[in-house]
């Protein structure tokens, strides 16, 4: 009884749907389905936003959230997204994107400027380098979620077994790498992850790469610098040494890997433990969090920053305003950012979150360590805050995915792979129709 | 006498109208529109295209593009490779499969004939998520079995990985070109079989002398269809790609101009990678029925 109601409720939400989409996405179609009700359709991948979307619901009778769990956004989502917006019907009122893939949206004049709809009086309430990576042009065009600053997970237990100190720089790394491998062949500090170029991106960022750059109206394409071909040089050393391995992650075989101790550590974001937690449950209390490996020694500490993502409205929604309100709310919210730090969202982009959340507390799964203020909170304070992205990055990424790959199948080498993503991804702006050229 | 030729006409158009409609609407107008997208881009002025973009007439420099991009090159090689294996791979198989179901001796007919079609009804993203798993190391338990054997299995490797396609390929759809096959078999005259047997032929001979020649047009049949199959390789890749670091994501022309079209948002690019895939296969299934009618004029 229940599920046939559920279905005739969606059908008859379906058939609103396509009228309003069909009427031209004119505002009074909604409203007089629903009474009065805002409806909003908001499409996203995050864990946990189902339990901040519900608390919404209750609050606020007069604008309903319906919450549609998709793929990650590069997994088929902007996709949809890209083709929803391009055929004028189809995306939904609002949606998760990550920062990298703002500038592909605002190309399509797919987002709304926030600004006026609140974000002008709020934003200060954002950390500054979030706004200012969903700003361009001067305006706002999403609204700052979580960010994903880095640091090492390492099983302690087995590094103190081995007798290694958590290393603090890539040298010490690389021998923490040979002694592991050296004790068990079927052991590796990590994978080189071949399909998943964000990973390397931001270890590029923390060595002091710049990969894009805005230069009047020409886009600025800078990744074959020093900074970026000494990691790629880096991980080339410990792949052509056997000490890494070269799996992709996220993947069943990976799971499988970090469940059975073969893969000992992850140079992550603060997301990566409930990654870890979730896929790896029986490692539960093994593992621990440590400041990013650096490069320089004596220099300033340096992090960076993995992932990340904001709640953008889309073009074309009739409900923008209603649809700010929410994303504003969704991100800035105590409560809702309590249930969202629960699901493992990240590093919340909301000011003084971690004095005022859930985000301050000891973890089971890292031995009681509560490494959001031990490692993170420091982490996030020594993100490069310069670094920016460009309307093409996913072709930059797919690039360097294919590159990589080819090096572990043997043709090539990871720095290959980086001097090839350089020409491509000028090539990639300029078929855009856009003007890029190569430097700072 | 001109009502009766008008009414005929009516008729005509009446029966042709359903069919002309979806026609038209879902082959002729997309194909067109991929010609006039593959001849298109957008050009725009600012960092943002802030001037608003416009779809400019650029000739075939998508085209060039396409063939210019060494990975859209070498994914039409990798799948012309793959074909050149494939095809007589499962032709051979499939007809071998349907000859025996077709043997006088031959018992469990109907179960087995069933049991060699099952797969294809089982949804290539479903079929290659099954194999991925029997292909990721740490969960296969063929990999562990090999290891009890000695024997070091690398099902996703850079050279094995396509051949552990065609695996998936040739299990999904051998048994739907068997039945293509035995339902040509079944039409057979059975009066030819008693003739043959009169004059002593062997079951060899029955099956070189009668049945290969009258179920040709199924073969013929079945070999354009598993060519064009094989060159539109895309869903097997597609699922594997997670899995394994040797498939990029243009492993095959189908995921390159997928790449294009919806990672990158070039649905130019991609619209001319379509065609030129379209082209190639085309002259391969033609090339192969021009083939095989100059043999029989012959």
């Amino acid at each position: 009884m229940r599920l046939r109601q559920a279905a005739i409720v969606s059908v008859v939400v379906a058939a609103v749907l396509g009228t309003a989409a069909c009427s031209g996405g004119s505002p009074e179609s909604t409203d007089s389905a629903g009474g009065g009700v805002t409806e909003l359709t908001f499409w996203s991948w995050v864990p946990g936003v189902d339990k901040a979307v519900d608390l919404w619901n209750s609050e606020n009778p007069d604008i309903q959230v319906n919450l549609e769990a998709t793929p990650a956004g590069s997994s088929g989502t902007y996709a949809k997204i890209y083709a929803a917006l391009k055929s004028g019907n189809g995306a939904p009122d609002l949606s998760q994107v990550e920062y990298q893939e703002l500038p592909g949206f605002i190309l399509e004049n797919g987002l709304v400027d926030l600004g006026p709809l609140g974000m002008d009086d709020v934003k200060d309430t954002f950390s500054d380098w979030q706004i200012s990576q969903s700003t361009f042009n001067d305006t706002i065009y999403a609204v700052p979620q979580a960010s994903g600053p880095m640091g090492l997970y390492y099983r302690a237990d087995i590094f103190d077994s081995l007798g290694i100190a958590t290393p603090t720089t890539w040298d010490e790394y690389a021998a923490a790498a040979q002694t592991i491998h050296d004790a068990n062949p079927s052991q590796y500090i990590n994978t080189f992850p071949p399909q998943n170029s964000a990973w390397f991106a931001a270890l590029a960022w923390q060595a002091g790469a710049n990969w894009f750059g805005l230069d009047g109206d020409t886009w600025t394409v800078d990744i074959d610098s020093a900074e970026t071909l000494k990691v790629a040089e880096y991980w080339d050393g410990l792949r052509e040494a056997g000490l890494i391995a070269t799996i992709p992650d996220f993947a069943n075989e990976w799971y499988s890997e970090l469940q059975n101790g073969n893969i000992v550590a992850w140079p992550s974001a603060q997301w990566g433990g409930e990654i870890i937690a979730g896929n790896a449950p029986d490692t539960a209390g093994n593992w621990r969090v440590a400041p990013m490996p650096q490069w320089d020694a004596t220099g300033d500490f340096a992090s960076a920053n993995w992932g990340g993502s904001t709640t953008a409205v889309l073009n074309g929604t009739p409900n923008a305003e209603a649809a700010a309100e929410f994303a504003i709310w969704l991100n800035s919210d105590p409560e809702s950012i309590n249930l969202l730090v629960e699901g493992g969202y990240g590093w919340p982009a909301a000011k003084d979150a971690l004095a005022s959340t859930a985000l301050n507390q000891p973890d089971d799964f890292l031995g009681g360590q509560n490494a959001n203020q031990e490692v993170f909170a420091e982490s996030d304070a020594a993100v490069d805050v310069d670094w920016g992205w460009i309307p093409t990055t996913a072709a930059t990424y797919t690039v360097l995915n294919d590159g990589f790959s080819a090096a572990i199948a043997g043709n090539g080498t990871f720095v290959d792979a980086v001097k090839a993503a350089q020409s491509a991804t000028i090539k990639a702006l300029e078929d855009k129709g856009l003007k890029a050229r190569a430097g700072q | 006498m001109t009502s009766t030729r008008t009414r005929t006409r009516l008729a005509v158009f009446g029966f042709l109208g359903p069919f002309l409609a979806l026609f038209l609407a879902t082959i002729v107008f997309p194909l067109g529109y991929a010609l006039f997208q593959s001849v298109t881009a957008t050009a725009r002025s600012g960092a943002f295209g802030e001037g608003g973009g416009t779809t400019v007439f650029v000739g075939l420099r998508n085209y060039a593009a396409a063939l210019s991009d060494p990975g859209f090159v070498s994914s039409l090689g990798r799948v012309l490779l793959f074909a050149v294996v494939q095809v007589p791979l499962m032709i051979v198989l499939a007809t071998a499969l349907a000859l025996m179901l077709d043997a006088a001796s031959a018992r469990g007919v109907k179960l087995f004939r069933s049991a060699y079609f099952l797969p294809y009804g089982v949804p290539g993203v479903i079929a290659s998520l099954l194999w991925g798993f029997l292909y990721t190391p740490g969960i296969s338990p063929v990999i562990d079995l090999g290891k009890v054997f000695g024997l070091q299995l690398d099902f996703l490797g850079a050279e094995t990985v396509l051949w552990s396609i065609a695996n998936i390929v040739i299990w999904q759809y051998a048994g739907y070109n068997m039945l293509v096959i035995v339902a040509q078999l079944k039409s057979i005259d059975r009066d030819l079989f008693e003739a043959a047997a009169i004059d002593g032929a062997s079951s060899w001979q029955v099956i070189t002398r009668i049945k290969l020649p009258l179920i040709a047009p199924a073969i013929v049949l079945t070999t354009v269809f598993t060519i064009i199959g094989t060159l539109q390789l895309f869903a097997e890749p597609l699922v594997l790609k997670p899995l394994s670091s040797a498939i990029t994501s243009s492993y095959t022309p189908n995921m390159a101009a997928y790449n294009q079209a919806f990672t990158n948002n070039n649905y130019s690019l991609a619209a001319a990678e379509s065609v030129l895939l379209a082209l190639v296969a085309c002259a391969f299934s033609f090339g192969f029925l021009k083939l095989i009618g100059r043999r029989q004029n012959a």
